[in-house]
């Protein structure tokens, strides 16, 4: 490519990108999921990071209160948690109840 | 006895047992000295479980920890933070013969390191598409533009389906491998919380590349387009800006 047919090409190329890509699925995606607390069972919360920080799939009992998975927004309060206080998932940390 | 000798009697069980331990209770110090062994050991493995987890579905949990034992033995972690051990382990897997069968585990490897290391990366706030309008009020200086990625952003070619088979192991259940013999380059980085893992073709991940030794943006098109015949600066371009690729440009 010489340098005209590059900068026109780039030109292009980028206007042509970004009209496709102004909606970021990556931020979408990452919006389109909310950490839920309480609805995991045991040993399946989520949070991936690596050896030594030993939080993924670390939860003790099922429907730990402080231990969370990421779920599709929106869905985490209608999701049934039997040791959450309102009876449902929660979008921060609880105190279980008391069996 | 120094720390030294007793680091190293600690990972390799063919090393007698320091001199000079004693016991508080009087009780056999090469005994206990087993349990110590045994729990470093043990943590160490755990530790690789943690960072190459697809790895060990691949291979199962018995290979993976004596493949992880082989290693490790001669690889003590060499920083406090336990998270960055690993390092070094697909170069392993590679040359380890009784993996030779499953010629695509390093590179799944290589990818779950790229991982760590992109969920670790320093926090950024990617550039917003809206950002890159201005630049093509003024496509002359296209080609000079230099661009920043995201901290986390890491790539990785292979020849096998690298992201494919990765993908298919985040599931719980595994219904149907993918044909692992067919090359695919990855895309990491963490834009915000969650890394993502992205198949990119060749000549995207060449512009990538050329973007991340600092090449401006004309020489890094150009070296997309070296790299592969079939390729489509549009569509490379939209996967950056779509997974927030961009950290920052300048003229």
């Amino acid at each position: 490519m010489n340098r005209t047919s590059t900068t026109a090409a780039l030109a292009l190329a980028l206007g042509a990108a970004l009209a496709t890509a102004t909606l970021p699925a990556a931020a979408g995606e990452e919006a389109a999921n909310e950490k839920c607390f309480g609805v995991a069972m045991k040993g399946k919360n989520d949070c991936k990071a690596g050896a030594g920080t030993s939080c993924a799939a670390t939860s003790t009992r099922d429907y730990q209160g402080n231990a969370w998975k990421y779920v599709p927004a929106g869905t985490c309060e209608q999701m049934p948690s039997p040791t959450s206080p309102t009876g449902f998932g929660q979008l921060a940390a609880f105190e279980e109840k008391q069996g | 006895m120094n720390q030294s000798a007793f680091a190293h009697a600690l990972l390799d069980a063919a090393r007698p047992v320091p001199d000079g331990l004693v016991a508080w209770n009087g009780s056999r110090v090469d005994l206990r000295f087993a349990v110590y062994r045994n729990n470093v050991v043990a943590s160490l493995t755990d530790a690789l479980t943690d960072a190459y987890p697809v790895v060990q579905r691949l291979v199962g949990a018995t290979f993976f920890r004596a493949m992880a034992h082989e290693w490790l033995v001669d690889h003590p972690p060499r920083s406090p933070v336990l998270a960055q051990y690993g390092e070094g382990f697909a170069a392993f897997i590679a040359g380890f013969a009784p993996a030779a069968s499953v010629p695509y585990l390093s590179d799944v490897a290589r990818l779950e390191w790229a991982y760590v290391q992109s969920f670790h990366a320093a926090d950024a706030t990617p550039l917003a598409p809206a950002a890159l309008a201005p630049a093509l009020a003024a496509p002359e200086l296209l080609p000079a533009l230099r661009v920043a990625l995201h901290p986390s952003v890491r790539t990785l070619a292979s020849d096998y389906a690298i992201v494919s088979l990765w993908g298919a192991h985040q599931a719980e259940r595994i219904d149907a491998l993918p044909d692992p013999n067919r090359a695919e380059a990855a895309l990491l980085l963490r834009p915000a919380l969650l890394v993502h893992v992205v198949a990119i073709d060749a000549g995207t991940h060449a512009l990538v590349c050329a973007l991340q030794r600092g090449a401006p943006l004309g020489e890094a098109a150009q070296a997309g387009a070296d790299a592969d015949t079939g390729f489509d600066l549009m569509q490379a371009l939209a996967v950056l800006i779509r997974y927030q690729a961009f950290r920052e440009i300048r003229p």
